[in-house]
């Protein structure tokens, strides 16, 4: 990392700077138990372990380039499949990131409210591809519904673009992308009013707790039903790819910068071992939006609590 | 003319107060379905009664949400503003919204709030109306003035995003989409929302109904 660095020239040696004294850098995402990992990453990093750290908040496919190009030292929730194609890319042909062995259980749906399902009998996902579902969620008499497929950095969210398309409701509703907390303001805003809504949506999560959710019905995971094609290997990607069943049972890994094994092995064997279940993501979630914490002050009491799996991370 | 001279001219240009209005719906608890709500019918509403409809009233409701209180969501969809108290519950307020040139939604932050504002009416229209020439230097704040009696004014980070919460002279176009921009008020309304958030308060304007309507 140190020579990839120095190599880039000035304007890029700026932003390495911090590499040049051995600091590590963790990517900080946008969604809530992303931000609380790395601050706990972060925390063990400097307290148990005292290495240099800065946090850096960044969207997750920016976060693997960085990782990639040596910028970027620690990614604390990598998402599978949904960045599939870019860790593919760099762990097993350029070698320049590795993912923990350990991961989190997660999933990925389209959801409703139960009143809205009941008011407008949508039940499966391809049921928002009928025009007169769709007209239910048609806010701005276009003539089209809306729905909120992700962040916009999110890497779901151009696989949710091509859910849209493979099931037939990008004819019919607007893909709406914008902020977690602007997007789930709508669901509160709707279940207050008794409107229709209908969203992204993913376990670990506290929205399952804060609202009586739904999630639409999809045929099971079957690979020959996906492909994906993303934005970096072809312009074309989106009409190049399908997805035409539910996603695969997801989940996530720490990842790191591959150069970690061998500048700072001791670093890198904590990752290997960080265990975060998916009931310290919800309490994360739950904690950071619904409680107002935040994620530094969440993560410096997660550590307090749980001195006993920290010891078996840093040993 | 510069950029930042061409959105200050916007700006004023969205928050003029005349304009058609159109058609959008209140709920009506009899039928318990939502109804048209059109100007005309807002007129006639606000004379026999001598206030809006009970929808568009001040009323504490309950509100789950992970926002945390002082925060303020406007659904310009339905024309309602909340502003997020303890306890999953929320003051909810009436509003009128722009049509054609409310085509923006975002999370933004109050960054200034004034009492009384003064009103400058845009060159165009200090050029088309003799009315609004006199005021070209600006309309001083008081009863007649159309930004009404309190404004908070929408940043987004340090920077004026033009947009403004703010009172208004027309109190029967609440609950409406009226073509003039900005998110209108009741003068109680808007003094009682003025009261209670604070400067940096975050504001998040959901992406449905009139803020999704394409103009500017």
């Amino acid at each position: 990392m140190l020579l990839r660095c120095l190599a880039a020239g000035a304007l890029s040696a700026a932003l390495c700077t911090p590499a040049l004294s051995a600091t590590i850098v963790v990517g900080q995402p946008d969604w809530p138990s992303a931000q609380v990992t790395a601050h706990i990453i972060a925390d063990v990093l400097q307290e148990r372990l005292g290495v240099e750290v800065r946090l850096r908040p960044v969207g997750t496919i920016e976060l693997m380039g960085g990782i990639d190009r040596g910028e970027i030292d620690v990614h604390p929730e990598v998402w599978l499949p949904n960045g599939e194609e870019i860790v593919r890319e760099y762990r097993d042909v350029r070698h320049s990131l590795t993912l923990s062995p350990i991961s989190v259980a997660a999933e990925q749906h389209v959801c409703t409210t139960r009143e809205t399902s009941e008011a407008t009998g949508l039940k499966a996902l391809k049921d928002l591809s009928k025009p007169e579902i769709a007209a239910a969620f048609d806010t701005d008499s276009d003539g089209l519904g809306e729905i909120w497929i992700g962040a916009r950095t999110w890497s779901s969210t151009r696989i949710e673009r091509v859910r849209a398309k493979s099931y037939g409701y990008d004819a019919t509703m607007m893909l709406l992308t914008m902020p977690e907390d602007q997007a789930l303001a709508s669901v509160d805003a709707a279940v207050a009013t008794g409107a229709p809504i209908v969203f992204y949506c993913y376990t670990p999560h506290y929205i399952y707790a804060l609202h009586d959710i739904v999630t639409l019905e999809e045929p099971a995971y079957d690979p020959n039903a996906w492909k994906i094609v993303t934005a970096e290997q072809d312009p074309a990607w989106l009409s190049l790819s399908k997805a035409e069943t539910a996603w695969e049972p997801s989940r996530y890994h720490v990842g790191y910068a591959t150069s970690l094994k061998q500048d700072q092995p001791k670093v890198a064997a904590f990752l290997d071992r960080i265990k975060i279940t998916e009931e310290d993501a919800v309490a994360m979630s739950y904690a950071v939006h619904v409680d107002g914490r935040s994620p530094e002050e969440i993560a410096a009491t997660w550590v307090k609590d749980n001195g006993d799996r920290i010891e078996e991370w840093v040993k | 003319m510069s950029l930042v001279r061409k959105i200050f001219a916007a700006s004023l240009a969205l928050c003029m107060l005349v304009g058609t209005a159109a058609a959008s719906e209140i709920f009506d608890p009899q039928t318990k379905t939502w109804v048209r709500y059109d100007p005309s019918r807002a007129i006639r509403y606000y004379q026999a009664h001598g206030g809006v409809p009970a929808d568009f009233r001040r009323q504490v409701v309950n509100f789950r949400t992970a926002e945390k209180p002082g925060t303020i969501i406007i659904d310009g969809n339905r024309h309602f503003l909340y502003f997020v108290l303890p306890g999953f519950q929320a003051i909810r307020y009436g509003i009128g919204v722009g049509r054609e040139g409310f085509g923006w939604a975002g999370i933004v932050n109050v960054g200034r709030k004034v009492e009384w504002p003064t009103w400058t009416p845009p060159a165009e229209m200090v050029a088309r109306d003799p009315k609004a020439a006199k005021y070209a230097g600006g309309m001083p704040g008081g009863p007649d003035n159309p930004l009404g009696a309190r404004a908070l004014y929408l940043f987004e980070g340090n920077l004026d995003t033009i947009y403004r919460i703010h009172g208004t002279t027309e109190p029967w176009s609440i609950g409406l989409d009226i073509s003039s921009g900005c998110i209108r008020m009741n003068n109680d309304d808007v003094i009682d929302l003025y009261n209670r958030v604070e400067v940096g308060a975050k504001v998040i304007v959901l992406m449905q109904g009139a803020a999704l309507y394409r103009g500017v």
